[in-house]
C-alpha cells in the first residue's frame, strides 16, 4: 500500500484555539509558553552573566532591534540595505544633544529615537517610489555618504567624533532599559503587523496595485512604515551613544546594516519574533567565534551560508510548525 | 502517445487530483474540461514536470509538501520522475495559463529565447508558421511583449510553446480571458496546427462550447476525477454536459 506524509495540528492547538483553553492549566501552558519564553529570558538572562557577556547581551538587544526594524520595513515592501542609515542618524542626535546641550539620556534618547526616524524617513522620502533594488541601493548609499559628509566637513567632530557622553546611571538600568525597550518593540509591532493597520502593510508589500485599488494612499503608509522602521533603529542608536559614551563615524558602518539582515534571514523574516531570535543566535555566536582569530568570519560565514541552504524558511518558522503540528505517516487510499 | 495512469496529487493534505487516468493518441486533439479548481492545472503541471521543481520550491522553503503518487507514461516510457527539462526535449511542451510573456523582450526576441533548444533557422521556419498561423503578431513583431493585448499575448505565449517544435503540447487554459472572436481564432490556430504539422494536442479549458466541437476526444473532470469522456460530439449532446457547461 502507498503512504503518504501527512502534516496535521496537534491536538492541544486544536483545543487551545477556543474556550476550552481556559479549563487546563497544559493548555494555558501552551498558549502562554511561546510568549513568556523572551519575557522571561529577556529578564533573568542578565542576572546569571558576567560583565563580558552583560555586554554582549546588550549589542544582542541592539542587533535584535535593527533585525525587528528591517523586519518591519521589509514586510511593507521596503527591503532596505542600510539599518547603519537609522542607527547612525539617532547615535549623533543623542551625541549632539547631550555634547552640545548638556541633556541628560533620558531626555535625549526619547528625542534622538523621534528625530531620528523623522530625519531618515525625510532622507529616504525622494525615493519612496522606487521599488525593489532601486530602493536598496539608495538606503545602501546613504549612510556611506554621511560618513564622508562628516569626514569632509567636521561636523560634529568630524573623524574624532564626540566622547564624553553622560553615561546611563548604572549598567542593570543600561541592560533593563535595552531588553525592556526590546520586549516592547517586539510585542507591540507583532500586534501591530496582525492588526488592520498591519494587513494594509503587507498587502502593500504582496501586490501594492490592489492596495491602490482599495482606496488606500499606499506612499501615506509606507511613510509611516519607513518613521516606526527608522525610530526603532534609532532608539538603538541613540541608546549605544549613551552606553560607549562616544558617537563617531563607526556608527554608519556596513555592520549595522548586514548583520541585521543576517539575523532576520536566518530567524525567518516576516514574524519579528524570528528576527529577534535571529539576533539571539548570530551576535553570540560571532563573539564565541572570536577566539578563532582571523577565521571568525570565514566560520561566521560558512554557518550563515549552511544555514539558509539549510533551512531557506528561518529557525522561527520551522520550530513554530513544529510547535503547532505533527506528521506521521497515513496510507493512500484510491478512490 | 500519452498515457496517464491513476494519478494523484496531494498538496500537503488537500487532494488535487484524485486517481485521474487518461489516454492522448499521436496525432490527437484532446480536451480536458472541467470547472475552477477541478485540477487541470495541476494535471499540466504534472504531466510537463513543472510540478517537480513546484515540490522542490516547496520542500526547501517549507512551505506545502506535495505528493505524487501513479504514473505518467509517454511514448511508452515511464516519465513520472524525469525534470520538466528533460521532457521538454523529448518534445512534450507546455503553454501555461494566463499565457505568461517576457514582457520586456520584443515579439521576436521571446520567440529567441523559447527556441533556444533549438537551432536559428528552425526557430525561423517555426516563426514563419506562428505567423501564418496568427497574422495579427506579423505587425507587432517589434513590439515589447508587455504591451501586447491579452489575446496578443495568448497567441505569443502559443507561438513560444510551437518554437520548442513540440510532440505533444499541451495547452493550459488557452482561452482564458479572451472575447468569443479571439477565441475563435485561437481554436481555428489549434486545430490548424494540429492537421498541419501533426501535432498532438492536450488542451485544457473552462469553455466547452468552443472547445468540444473540435477536439477528437474529451475528458471532463470535477474535484480532481475524471466524471465523463468520450469523443467531442458525444460530450457536446450529453443533457448533463449541457447543463453544466452549456447553461442550457
Amino acid at each position: 500500500m502507498k503512504k503518504r506524509k501527512e502534516r496535521i495540528d496537534r491536538g492541544i492547538k486544536v483545543r487551545s484555539r477556543d474556550i476550552f483553553a481556559l479549563c487546563s492549566w497544559r493548555e494555558m501552558l501552551y498558549l502562554a509558553a511561546p510568549r513568556l519564553l523572551p519575557v522571561v529570558v529577556c529578564l533573568a538572562l542578565p542576572l546569571f552573566l558576567g560583565v563580558y557577556w552583560q555586554k554582549v547581551l546588550l549589542s544582542v538587544a541592539v542587533f535584535a532591534l535593527l533585525a525587528i526594524s528591517w523586519d518591519i520595513l521589509a514586510q511593507t515592501g521596503m527591503v532596505s540595505l542600510g539599518q547603519a542609515l537609522f542607527f547612525g542618524i539617532g547615535a549623533y542626535f543623542a551625541g549632539a544633544l547631550n555634547h552640545y546641550f548638556g541633556l541628560s539620556p533620558f531626555i535625549t534618547i526619547p528625542a534622538a529615537t523621534i528625530l531620528g526616524g523623522l530625519v531618515s524617513t525625510l532622507l529616504l522620502l525622494p525615493v519612496l517610489r522606487l521599488r525593489g533594488i532601486y530602493f536598496s541601493m539608495v538606503t545602501l548609499i546613504i549612510p556611506l555618504m554621511l560618513v564622508r559628509v562628516i569626514e569632509a566637513t567636521k561636523v560634529f567632530g568630524g573623524t574624532e567624533g564626540l566622547s564624553g557622553m553622560t553615561p546611563l546611571p548604572s549598567r542593570w538600568l543600561e541592560l533593563y532599559l535595552i531588553l525592556g525597550g526590546l520586549l516592547l518593540v517586539l510585542f507591540g509591532f507583532r500586534r501591530m503587523m496582525n492588526s488592520d493597520y498591519g494587513l494594509v502593510l503587507k498587502g502593500i508589500n504582496d501586490n501594492d496595485r490592489s492596495v491602490i485599488n482599495a482606496g488606500i494612499n499606499i506612499y501615506w503608509f509606507k511613510i509611516q512604515a519607513l518613521f516606526i522602521g527608522g525610530a526603532i533603529g534609532a532608539f538603538a542608536g541613540a541608546f549605544m551613544t549613551h552606553v560607549y559614551m562616544f558617537v563617531g563615524m563607526p556608527v554608519f558602518a556596513l555592520d549595522y546594516s548586514i548583520l541585521p539582515i543576517a539575523a532576520a534571514v536566518v530567524g525567518g523574516p516576516g514574524t519579528l519574533a524570528g528576527a529577534t531570535f535571529g539576533a539571539f543566535l548570530l551576535v553570540p555566536l560571532s563573539e564565541a567565534l572570536r577566539g578563532f582569530g582571523g577565521l571568525r568570519i570565514v566560520l561566521y560565514g560558512v554557518f550563515l551560508v549552511v544555514f539558509i541552504v539549510a533551512l531557506p524558511e528561518g529557525m522561527f518558522h520551522y520550530i513554530q510548525r513544529k510547535y503547532h503540528q505533527f506528521e506521521r505517516w497515513v496510507e493512500v487510499e484510491n478512490d | 502517445m500519452l498515457v496517464v495512469n491513476n494519478l494523484m496529487v496531494f498538496f500537503e493534505n488537500a487532494l488535487a487530483l484524485n486517481g485521474l487516468s487518461l489516454e492522448v493518441r499521436e496525432g490527437e486533439i484532446v480536451g480536458v474540461i472541467g470547472s475552477n479548481s477541478a485540477g487541470k492545472t495541476t494535471l499540466m503541471n504534472a504531466v510537463s514536470g513543472l510540478i517537480i521543481d513546484m515540490r522542490i520550491k516547496e520542500i526547501r522553503r517549507g512551505g506545502q509538501r506535495i505528493s505524487i503518487y501513479g504514473n505518467i507514461a509517454y511514448k511508452g516510457e515511464d516519465i513520472t520522475g524525469i525534470p520538466p527539462e528533460l521532457r521538454v526535449k523529448n518534445g512534450i511542451v507546455l503553454s501555461r495559463e494566463r499565457h505568461p510573456v517576457f514582457p520586456e523582450s520584443s515579439v521576436l526576441e521571446n520567440f529567441r529565447i523559447a527556441g533556444y533548444l533549438r537551432t536559428k533557422k528552425e526557430v525561423r521556419e517555426v516563426v514563419d508558421y506562428v505567423f501564418s498561423l496568427f497574422p495579427p503578431l506579423v505587425k507587432l513583431k517589434k513590439r515589447k511583449a508587455g504591451f501586447l493585448s491579452g489575446g496578443e499575448q495568448q497567441m505569443l505565449a502559443i507561438g513560444m510553446a510551437l518554437v520548442v517544435r513540440p510532440k505533444l503540447l499541451l495547452l493550459d487554459e488557452p482561452l482564458l480571458g479572451l472575447s468569443p472572436m479571439m477565441q475563435k481564432a485561437v481554436v481555428d490556430a489549434i486545430v490548424a496546427l494540429n492537421k498541419e504539422s501533426g501535432i498532438t494536442v492536450l488542451l485544457s479549458e473552462q469553455f466547452a462550447r468552443p472547445v468540444l466541437p473540435v477536439v477528437d476526444r474529451a475528458y471532463v473532470v470535477e474535484n480532481g476525477m475524471l466524471t465523463l469522456s468520450g469523443t467531442g460530439a458525444d460530450l457536446m449532446n450529453n443533457p448533463e454536459i449541457k447543463s453544466a457547461y452549456f447553461g442550457v
